[in-house]
């Protein structure tokens, strides 16, 4: 996801880089870069105007902190604007609450609220879903399908044609039972008036906590209009992006929280129950930069590994065993697929080829095969495999024998890499060398 | 709809025309002009002279040098178009273009379009720039829309049943679109069936057997979770059974990055053997849905396009964007919820639309 407007970006921060001064012509065309980077993810034509003129101001105007060359300063600024519009991340708060879902016809409305009563329940709440579209043939049908799968009851009546009396016999009733309660509403856009009527009356009549715009990643200019019209009906605060999974870049979810001044809550990235993640606004723009978002990997890390899984400080010290390397192999497979993990990683915009990435996650699910065919003293004390250790592990593989060497190499590349890291101190530096060596021995 | 961006173009067909018309006023003061035997194209003749209708030749070029615009100018009173005159029009265009979400790629072949047209183009004192402007701008956007696509009088030349397929990312209203077309293909006196293809939807069978049930269609349908391509066939086979003239198949939403969704409708392709491929976007999708149209059309092909949600957006620049891409007709603009909310695709009709009348 995001992949293009990253790229764009990157090339026109490249542009800078061997740059010591800050000249016109250069901020002139990184601000051309940029403007035509975010309009084609999207952004309102409005808000790219006033972002790009803002950045060259203070590109110009401002003087680069001492220390801090004509590219960090000019990227900082692009970093710090491009903050400043997406707002502070929607609040969640994990307690007793009704939420409101708004949102244009298919974009995602039924789906994600299945997804939040999920993320709900997983905190431990005890989570209700009403079911307010009674225009949609299927609606009800299938946000009970979902709900039921995850167990949430679900209120509703696919014969009632009237939203308001579902939210008014349900919401009291449902009350009393659950701390959360998610009312779905049908899809509908800013110019039909009786449907703006009707989810202005449910939001009276529902007391609602929380109205949330479901905005599908691929709208385009149209967001901000829908956006505002949403704002002034029922007054939204918070905007759910969704089909974040596909290659739209989600610039219209941007007009959106503009719009609206609200913030992002969630973004929707798949179609199963799970695929729904906490927007992180510092993350989002890093990963458009090619800064990388080290905070989000250490906190994909930390869920990930648990403290017993891999001894770091035994890693440290160089005592890296084939087994260390079997749970780091195990641990990346947790935190999702290493296309993801790469794209968090402070490369400075390395451009790594996809087939690469293909290429080692089978590679990763052959070396787990083979070490699992290994003794416990081999795998603490790889030295002592040997050639005919070689062909037996190969043979318990159904490998070849090259395999199994490979992975010996690659192990030895892994344990110098540590190494080095606990020379250096450990950081960034090292994490890098480390990745592009990961690369090198596909 | 349309509306907003038709305001738009008219305002910029202004902005061309003054400007056009500052460089024809500019040029018509350097002394070289004296030499012309009988001024008779002043600018203050221009608001009557407005109406006179010839277009300047095509195919006549010349560099727009000083040398050659003298020239120009002494021997047929002629003007030569210089880049720097259209520059600023041209950027104002551009961004209303991106403003109404035609996309980049498509903005930016208009705006060569355009250019190309309208640089080093003779204009002849007095011939109306009004006509230029809207001349070439018409055969920038027709260039870009493509033709349409007739439906009915398709079915009559096909042989029975056609076969009719939709495909489409997530949310963008294919099933809607199938139960719409379904019947305004019963109002044109065909008879149709529905085949259920999208099995993994939750609620995605109820909703189509809801609409076939409201418009009395017969569908094809499975059990949830079932191959979508035994549906599909089933459903052909039923055609051929009953001599019904159309099926429309319905499938799943699915991202053209998921190369096993694609796979799948590959297969359904291959399964069903449709004769028509329908791509079904919304009106709304910004620059994404020329990404999507062309992996779609590359991944399973397309015949045509069906834009729904029109009615959200009165700009429309969407419906350019990807019938421009995909280089296929536009078939149908979904235009509400109820089943008559469905409109023929004229492209013709659509730039006469945006550029004709006041609006």
């Amino acid at each position: 996801m995001l992949d293009n407007l990253g790229a764009s970006l990157k090339d026109a921060v490249k542009k800078l880089a061997g740059k010591t001064v800050i000249d016109r012509a250069a901020v002139d065309e990184l601000v051309r870069d940029l403007q035509r980077a975010l309009l084609s993810a999207d952004v309102n034509v409005k808000l790219v105007m006033q972002l790009s003129q803002a950045i060259k101001q203070r590109a110009l105007d401002e003087e680069p902190p001492k220390g801090m060359g004509a590219r960090e300063h000019v990227l900082r600024i692009v970093y710090q604007e491009l903050v400043h519009l997406m707002g502070t991340p929607g609040a969640v708060t994990l307690g007793p609450q009704t939420i409101l879902m708004a949102g244009l016809q298919g974009s995602g409305k039924t789906t994600t609220t299945a997804k939040l009563a999920r993320f709900f329940q997983r905190k431990g709440l005890r989570v209700g879903v009403i079911c307010a579209d009674t225009f949609r043939p299927g609606a009800y049908d299938q946000l009970k399908t979902l709900c039921d799968r995850i167990s949430v009851p679900c209120y509703g009546d696919p014969k009632e044609p009237d939203a308001l009396t579902i939210v008014r016999e349900g919401l009291p009733r449902y009350r009393k039972l659950y701390e959360v309660i998610i009312i779905d509403t049908q899809g509908r856009h800013a110019l039909e008036e009786h449907l703006i009527e009707e989810i202005i009356n449910i939001n009276e009549m529902s007391h609602a906590d929380h109205r949330w715009l479901v905005i599908d990643a691929a709208l385009g200019q149209q967001a901000s209009e829908q956006a505002r019209r949403f704002h002034e009906a029922i007054g939204i605060d918070g905007v759910l992006i969704t089909k974040m999974d596909g290659t739209a870049k989600g610039g219209g979810a941007l007009s959106a929280v503009a719009e609206t001044q609200s913030g992002i809550v969630f973004i929707g990235s798949g179609e199963t129950i799970e695929d729904l993640e906490r927007f992180e606004p510092d993350g989002f723009i890093s990963r458009l930069l090619g800064m990388g978002d080290l905070k989000a990997l250490v906190e994909r890390a930390e869920e990930a590994i648990s403290v017993e899984d891999v001894d770091v400080n035994a890693m440290l010290k160089g005592k890296f065993t084939l087994r260390d390397m079997y749970k780091q192999l195990e641990a990346v497979n947790k935190m999702g697929p290493l296309k993801q993990i790469m794209s968090m990683l402070p490369l400075g915009g390395m451009e790594i080829p996809d087939d690469v990435y293909d290429v080692t996650s089978t590679k990763m699910a052959r070396y787990k095969v083979i070490m699992d065919s290994m003794t416990s003293p081999e795998l603490d004390d790889p030295g002592i495999i040997g050639s005919s250790r070689i062909h037996r592990i190969a043979r318990g593989a159904g490998a070849a024998p090259e395999d199994v060497r490979e992975l010996i190499k690659y192990y030895k590349t892994m344990q110098r890499a540590l190494k080095g890291m606990r020379g250096m101190g450990g950081g960034k530096f090292n994490m890098q060398r480390m990745m592009k060596k990961f690369g090198r021995t596909q | 709809m349309f509306s907003s961006l038709k305001k738009k173009l008219q305002n910029i067909r202004t902005k061309f025309t003054s400007n056009i018309e500052e460089v024809v006023g500019a040029e018509v003061d350097p002394p070289e002009a004296e030499a012309l035997p009988a001024p008779s194209g002043v600018e203050d003749d221009f608001a009557v002279e407005r109406s006179s209708p010839a277009p300047p030749p095509p195919g006549e070029r010349e560099e727009p040098t000083f040398i050659n615009k003298v020239k120009v100018l002494i021997r047929d009173r002629e003007l030569l178009l210089e880049a720097k005159d259209i520059e600023e029009p041209l950027f104002e265009l551009e961004m209303v273009l991106l403003e109404n979400d035609v996309a980049l790629p498509v903005t930016d072949e208009i705006i060569a379009r355009m250019r190309g047209d309208l640089v080093g183009r003779h204009k002849k004192i007095g011939s109306s720039v009004d006509k230029l402007v809207e001349s070439t701008l018409r055969s920038a956007l027709c260039g870009v829309l493509g033709d349409g696509l007739d439906l009915p009088a398709y079915i009559r030349e096909s042989e029975r049943p056609v076969k009719i397929l939709f495909t489409g990312v997530n949310g963008t209203g294919k099933t809607t679109t199938v139960a719409k077309v379904g019947h305004y293909l019963q109002e044109n006196g065909f008879s149709v069936v529905i085949g259920a293809g999208d099995t993994f939807r939750a609620g995605a069978i109820e909703q189509i057997a809801t609409h076939a049930d409201r418009l009395g269609i017969k569908v094809i349908q499975h059990q949830a979770g079932a191959d979508p391509s035994a549906v599909l066939f089933d459903a052909v086979q039923y055609a051929k059974a009953h001599d019904i003239d159309v099926v429309l198949a319905d499938t799943a939403g699915r991202f053209h990055n998921r190369a096993n969704l694609m796979n799948q409708l590959e297969k359904i392709r291959r399964v069903m053997k449709p004769d028509l491929v329908v791509y079904v976007d919304e009106a709304v999708a910004g620059n994404d849905a020329v990404i999507r149209a062309d992996e779609f059309n590359r991944a399973v092909g397309t015949d045509a396009v069906v834009l729904t949600k029109a009615d959200m957006d009165p700009k429309g620049g969407a419906a350019i964007s990807i019938a421009h891409t995909v280089g296929k007709p536009i078939l149908f603009l979904g235009t509400g919820q109820g089943y008559d909310d469905i409109l023929p695709f004229e492209p013709r009709v659509v730039v006469d639309e945006l550029l004709g009348g006041e609006a």
